[in-house]
């Protein structure tokens, strides 16, 4: 058996081991690789920042524990942003499985901000229908959310003080791992109710999103954990998801020298499956 | 017990259990993996039963006297009667009213938002006219809108639809058209591909963030002790394995 054989019949193991080494090492000893920012993350975040005080801003946390590591942290950081900015935070979930995370998450930032439920922010939680809910919203914020998560009416909170159905709500970002998501929101939310929308994705997603950036239908696009890493940038508050692009880009690497390496032994062999035949 | 530290015991363990499946099939990845799922239903079970049976009906009727909520309620019902052989008959009326309103909302507003928004998109001008310059054409590859980036739009949309068109045989310059398709797939499907392992490795991070978090004294270092659960289970099933005499074929 040739080197080229045996390196493609390696035990699937080493590589597990190899990519488990590339991830572990620069999460204990990070290098602190440059993250440049790229022109759709900067999107949600400049329309963010352009935003006037005391804006509403709608969050929909529409992913699970299962999204958690890529869509966590960006929605940490656009938290984080829409505080600092003192900004109105009405939060939702159309997946009933991220209830809780999506409250734990929202009460954590809410506090490190020093914000007080009901008058800075609202967790409205999650109700039955996906993307009827947002149609539903978009003509009575109060018929679908009578009550919020802790069951606390909506109406009357003075974090909802004019508004009323989605046609209020200055700019709404969508951080969705499936569907409904990001598409749902502008297919039923901005094209109908004609409000800004950015959005939030896992990595998978975001390919699938791109043209609706190119034609101008969400004005924003973060992706996956990079796009985390590059919104905490910008906001200056450097968190989970920059610790996390050494080694993101360690694996990286690791991934396309073992594509290179596999290539090169894979036409190794067939140049010399082809001479042996040319010999016989 | 601090409930802090009990989260971080269990969710260490799941994580272990589940990454020991990468050595092989083993009693303590099934033990995860059927928690997940038994987890997963029962927690979605008893939030949509609360949300909808108590918040969204039962409140609202008893407290409220809101009686047009029976109305959905008895649609809602006349699904159930798929279990019962001889009334099966009423649960078509629910499912005709539920994909009579679900199309009828859905179809235009997709419509609208996938084929006709993004056929405006695709149908940009090749030049631009800027007040001072006159007609200009711009080489930037980085803005989405020039026009250089519009050429690259046109020749894909129209080489990759030339390829799945499959009356006309692809030879000649309808071959050359239909392999310029090929090429422009073979880039999508890249880039598809690369977010993928970007993705998956994010996931990855993610986990041996954690991991890494809880190896911390303040939390009983549950990584080392249930790294050396989950090791010394391997080993032992893997002896046991072993001993064992193989299975007569």
């Amino acid at each position: 058996m040739s080197f080229a054989e045996r390196m493609l019949k390696i035990d699937r193991r080493i590589i597990f081991v190899v990519i488990a080494l590339c991830t572990l090492l620069p999460l204990l000893y990070p290098v602190g690789l440059p993250i440049k920012i790229s022109q759709e993350v900067r999107g949600v975040y400049d329309h963010i920042e352009s935003l006037p005080e005391r804006s509403v801003i709608l969050l929909s946390l529409d992913f699970d524990p299962a999204s958690k590591p890529e869509l966590y942290p960006q929605a940490v950081a656009i938290l984080r942003h829409a505080f600092k900015k003192n900004l109105r935070v009405v939060a939702m979930t159309l997946w009933v499985s991220g209830t809780g995370m999506a409250d734990e998450l929202l009460t954590k930032v809410a506090n490190e901000s020093g914000k007080q439920r009901g008058a800075d922010y609202v967790f409205l939680g999650w109700s039955p229908g996906g993307t009827a809910v947002i149609i539903n919203m978009g003509q009575d914020l109060y018929n679908a959310f009578p009550s919020d998560y802790g069951s606390k009416p909506t109406k009357g909170q003075p974090v909802l003080e004019g508004v009323n159905s989605l046609k209020d709500v200055t700019y709404a970002v969508s951080l969705g791992a499936g569907n409904p998501g990001v598409e749902a929101w502008y297919v039923f939310g901005k094209d109908k109710y004609k409000f800004e929308l950015g959005g939030g994705c896992t990595g998978v997603m975001a390919p699938g999103l791109y043209p609706l950036l190119r034609s101008g239908q969400i004005n924003g696009l973060i992706g996956g954990l990079r796009g985390a890493a590059e919104y905490e940038s910008l906001i200056g508050q450097k968190g989970r998801a920059v610790a996390g692009m050494d080694a993101q880009s360690a694996t990286h690497v690791a991934i396309i020298v073992l594509v290179a390496l596999c290539n090169m032994f894979y036409f190794t062999l067939r140049r010399q499956a082809r001479q042996q035949g040319s010999q016989s | 017990m601090d409930a802090t530290i009990i989260g971080a015991w269990v969710a260490t363990g799941l994580t272990l259990f589940i990454f020991s499946f990468l050595y092989k099939d083993n009693p303590l990845f099934k033990l995860a993996e059927n928690l997940y799922v038994g987890v997963s239903v029962g927690y979605t079970i008893v939030k949509t039963y609360d949300t909808v049976i108590v918040h969204l009906i039962w409140k609202p009727i008893v407290e409220n006297q809101e009686w047009t909520l029976l109305i959905p309620v008895a649609i809602g019902l006349l699904m159930l009667t798929r279990y019962v052989p001889k009334a099966a008959w009423l649960s078509r009326y629910a499912f005709a009213f539920i994909v009579g309103v679900g199309a009828g909302l859905a179809i235009p507003r997709t419509v609208s938002s996938f084929i006709l928004k993004q056929i405006e998109d695709t149908i940009r001008p090749l030049l631009m006219l800027v007040p001072g310059e006159g007609v200009t054409f711009s080489w930037n590859l980085m803005n989405p809108a020039s026009s250089v980036n519009v050429i690259i739009v046109l020749i894909g949309v129209s080489s990759v639809l030339f390829y799945f068109f499959f009356s006309v045989e692809h030879k000649g310059p309808g071959k050359m058209v239909a392999r310029t398709g090929v090429m422009f797939l073979m880039i999508a499907f890249g880039a598809a591909f690369g977010y993928t392992v970007m993705a998956r490795m994010s996931l990855l991070i993610g986990r041996l963030t954690d991991l890494i978090e809880y190896s911390d004294p303040s939390y009983g270092r549950p990584t080392l002790w249930l790294a050396l659960v989950t090791i010394g289970t391997l080993i032992a099933l893997s002896l046991r394995s072993r001993s064992e005499p193989p299975e007569e074929g």
